[in-house]
């Protein structure tokens, strides 16, 4: 019933406005608008994922709790970023951090198995999915090695 | 025949004049702003300077530093310099109080692109102290802010108390400047962003036909933002860094910030990305 | 009465003896002379007033890493190559008080650091010598900031120039375009002959200072032995260093294998740059009295050998002997042209000479070329 909507959501993102009118509808059929209110948690560690999410509008923080220190924010994410992806990684299907609402969210669900058997039916459309996702990854190994240099220390350890 | 022994010498370009400390202001760990103003009225009111300059700070006894202006431009009788306590001169700095007299000279080196920006959308990344450099720059599109499209900021740290100018945020927001300031760590009582500075990019869409990049910060983090201006085909004209070197003397003479064919301190500290390219991943250069 | 003064651009001849009136005449116009002359087995340039302290009979033997004085056995004055210093130890001093401080209440005073320096007369400056100066005039003159130092030394130092008869192991001026011959900037410049010196006027105060030397007009005789000795030099050079297309051949080859084959022998001792006579690199300092009430601003001499060198807080951008020698050999060759119009190599070959461990220039750009 929400179909439309999310047919135009879709449409404002490039990724997705590139395309093959089959592959669009396809995302249509297993893409669901979501929305929560700030300070939610979407998904926990650990658990198995269901979801991967494109974010329409809020901001969003994947956590990893640690014994002694609490909750420690690894990354936040903003509108057209990417969450979840673990979900669609046949390694893992497992959430390997916590997601978090910072601020009112909105977002595009995408169903997790719904994707992959779409992907593994249609390998014209697995690429595309997988290339996009490949970026994605990369995007993040770049931005967890950079946080590792720790770039603002002058190397000295302070 | 009259024949003198001894020629005749013009002034020293490397002497300093002395500037009184009128405020201090500290503003994250280890990062203080100096207010500073000439004694000499006629100097103070010749100085100018543009957004991206630096000036030479001298103590005598302890030496001489080089750091950026990080005012307005619109306001050069007092000159604002935001410094992270990291050799000796910046030390000894830190232990200044207000009326204490400092050596200066300047302004040096070259200036972000602001004219060359005109009708363009900015997006200015700085990581640390990267900042100060670029606020007068920010302060100039305030004054203009009807010659530039979209401006952004995204302003890196490693945690939130390492953020610059925090409390100017919403004023630049005002101005119809986004600002979105990101750490690399923080506990959950931060309620802003986590996550390096280039990845801020991923959620900007920015139109390469009409975009500027500036950005200072640490030689690493520019080089990523490089990267992700590139792949979001940003030309290489049209990305601007400021680049930090050794420098002693300011004035191309003492050698030290060589980088490559440029004098960083004449030509640079900014420079865009297609004129040092060949040079800025080499490692050890 | 009217002095007997050659014509701007006359060649003349001299005996060699009346060079002594000429240094004579250079001293009553208020010139200090400083000359070529033997010390600890070199020849070096010092303050000099007599044409006996000149290295009469000497000459000097060179190669990478190696130099020798031996006598020739005759009365040349000028028969020897260039020794380690180079006349920037006076256009630049090694050590210099560029301003002084001192301290008041809670500000301080500002003052000019030195004496005005002395006039200099430079004698037997070579062709690649009087190149290199005119590198550091671009350096230090020609740029939006004249260095106030070096222009009041440079201005109105007089240059008694030699044309190089007699090159050696290490010279390469021929390649760098810089010599044997003096072609300009010179007051005089001077040809060694059997008898006689050769002197060609480049400028007015050059001819004034020919006034009573007994000065007669060359013959052809001696303008032909002149330009014979200097054909010859030209195919004796020792070294010789293919500059074509040298800035992009070395910003081509910033990660070849050879820079990690000269950093193994380099000791980065900087040797090179202290005796290379355009090498600018300096350091700033201050050297303050026990009271710390005042201090002196002081230049020196620096390196790009030296670790130090690109310190940034935080540690040193080129903290290998590989990344620093590559510093010197790309400015030098390759960056000083983007910088400055000229390549900063004339040719002199002394940073071959002086290397501990004989690293040549020449060879060095020739294996990276792929010739070595």
């Amino acid at each position: 019933m929400k179909k439309e909507p999310v047919a135009e959501i879709l449409k404002a993102n490039p990724w997705f406005a590139s395309l093959s009118s089959p592959h669009f509808e396809k995302m249509v059929e297993i893409a669901t608008e979501m929305s929560w209110p700030a300070g939610q948690i979407i998904f926990r560690e650990g658990q198995q994922g269901n979801y991967m999410y494109l974010i329409i509008e809020g901001q969003v923080a994947l956590d990893i709790y640690a014994p002694n220190r609490g909750r420690l924010t690894i990354l936040t994410l903003g509108p057209n970023e990417v969450f979840g992806w673990s979900a669609v990684v046949p390694y893992t299907q497992m959430r390997t951090a916590a997601a978090r609402t910072i601020k009112p969210t909105r977002a595009i669900a995408l169903d997790s198995a719904a994707l992959r058997a779409a992907c593994k039916a249609d390998h014209e459309l697995g690429y595309l999915v997988y290339r996009r996702l490949t970026n994605i990854i990369a995007g993040r190994l770049t931005a967890t090695r950079l946080q590792l240099l720790d770039v603002y220390g002058d190397g000295t350890g302070d | 025949m009259y024949a003198p022994q001894t020629t005749t010498m013009a002034p020293e370009p490397m002497m300093p004049f002395p500037a009184l400390i009128t405020d201090i202001k500290e503003e994250a760990p280890g990062v203080t702003t100096y207010a500073l103003e000439f004694e000499d009225t006629a100097v103070r009111q010749s100085f100018t300077f543009q957004p991206g300059q630096f000036n030479m700070l001298y103590l005598p006894g302890i030496g001489e530093a080089a750091i950026s202006i990080s005012s307005d431009p619109g306001q050069p009788e007092t000159l604002l310099h935001t410094i992270r306590v990291a050799g000796n001169v910046t030390q000894a700095i830190a232990r200044l109080d207000v009326g204490d007299v400092i050596g200066l000279r300047g302004p040096y080196g070259s200036a972000w692109p602001l004219a060359h920006a005109r009708g363009l959308d900015i997006i200015m990344v700085a990581g640390g102290i990267g900042l100060p450099p670029l606020r007068p720059a920010i302060y100039h599109i305030i004054h203009h802010r009807q010659e530039y499209g979209q401006v952004t900021v995204l302003v890196g740290a490693r945690e939130p108390a390492d953020l610059m100018f925090p409390g100017e945020y919403d004023a630049w927001r005002e101005q119809g400047i986004e600002v979105l300031p990101t750490v690399d760590r923080a506990d959950d009582s931060w309620e802003g962003r986590v996550g390096v500075v280039p990845m801020l990019f991923y959620s900007l869409r920015p139109d390469p036909r009409k975009t500027m990049i500036f950005t200072c910060g640490p030689e690493i983090m520019m080089r990523f933002v490089v990267y992700e201006a590139l792949a979001r085909r940003v030309p290489k004209e049209r990305i601007y860094l400021s680049l930090e070197r050794n420098m002693k003397c300011a004035i191309g003479f003492c050698g030290h910030c060589q980088f490559g064919p440029t004098f960083l301190c004449k030509e640079g500290p900014v420079l865009s990305y297609n004129q040092i390219e060949p040079f800025f991943s080499v490692e050890e250069f | 009465m009217t002095p007997h003064i050659p014509p701007l651009n006359a060649h003349v001849v001299i005996d060699k003896p009346a060079l002594q009136t000429l240094f004579d005449a250079l001293q009553t116009a208020g010139y200090t002379l400083i000359g070529p002359t033997i010390r600890e087995e070199a020849i070096v340039y010092d303050e000099i007033g007599r044409i006996e302290e000149l290295p009469i009979g000497w000459t000097d033997e060179q190669g990478p890493g190696h130099y020798r004085l031996h006598e020739r056995g005759d009365g040349r004055y000028f028969a020897y190559v260039v020794g380690p210093h180079s006349w920037k130890k006076y256009l630049y001093p090694a050590r210099l008080t560029l301003f002084r401080t001192r301290r008041q209440d809670k500000s301080f005073t500002v003052e000019t650091g030195e004496e005005p320096p002395p006039k200099y007369a430079f004698i037997g400056a070579r062709g690649c010598e009087l190149a290199a100066i005119a590198v550091q005039d671009r350096v230090f003159l020609e740029g939006p900031i004249q260095a106030a130092t070096y222009k009041a030394r440079r201005e109105h130092a007089f240059l008694l120039a030699v044309n190089c008869t007699e090159p050696g192991e290490t010279c390469f001026c021929v390649s760098m375009n810089s010599g044997p011959r003096c072609e300009s900037g010179f007051d005089l410049a001077l040809t060694e002959l059997d008898d006689v010196f050769l002197l060609q006027v480049g400028s007015q105060i050059g001819a004034e200072m020919l006034a009573g030397s007994g000065w007669r007009p060359a013959g052809a005789f001696e303008l032909s032995h002149a330009r014979r000795l200097l054909a010859e030099a030209e195919t004796q050079m020792g070294r010789t260093l293919e500059t074509r297309d040298l800035p992009n051949l070395l910003y081509d080859n910033l990660d070849h294998p050879r820079w990690d084959e000269v950093a193994e022998r380099c000791l980065s001792c900087m040797n090179c740059t202290m005796v290379c006579p355009t090498c600018f690199c300096a350091d700033i300092t201050d050297v303050s009295d026990l009271s710390g009430e005042n201090t002196a601003r002081v230049r020196v001499w620096d390196s790009c050998f030296n670790p130090d060198f690109s310190y940034v807080h935080g540690g040193n951008l080129r903290p290998s002997i590989r990344a620093r020698y590559r510093q010197w050999l790309t400015h030098k060759l390759a960056s000083w042209i983007d910088q400055f119009g000229t390549s900063g190599c004339v040719g002199c070959g002394r940073c071959i000479t002086w290397c501990p461990v004989g690293i040549d220039l020449t060879e060095e750009v020739a294996a990276i070329r792929g010739e070595g």
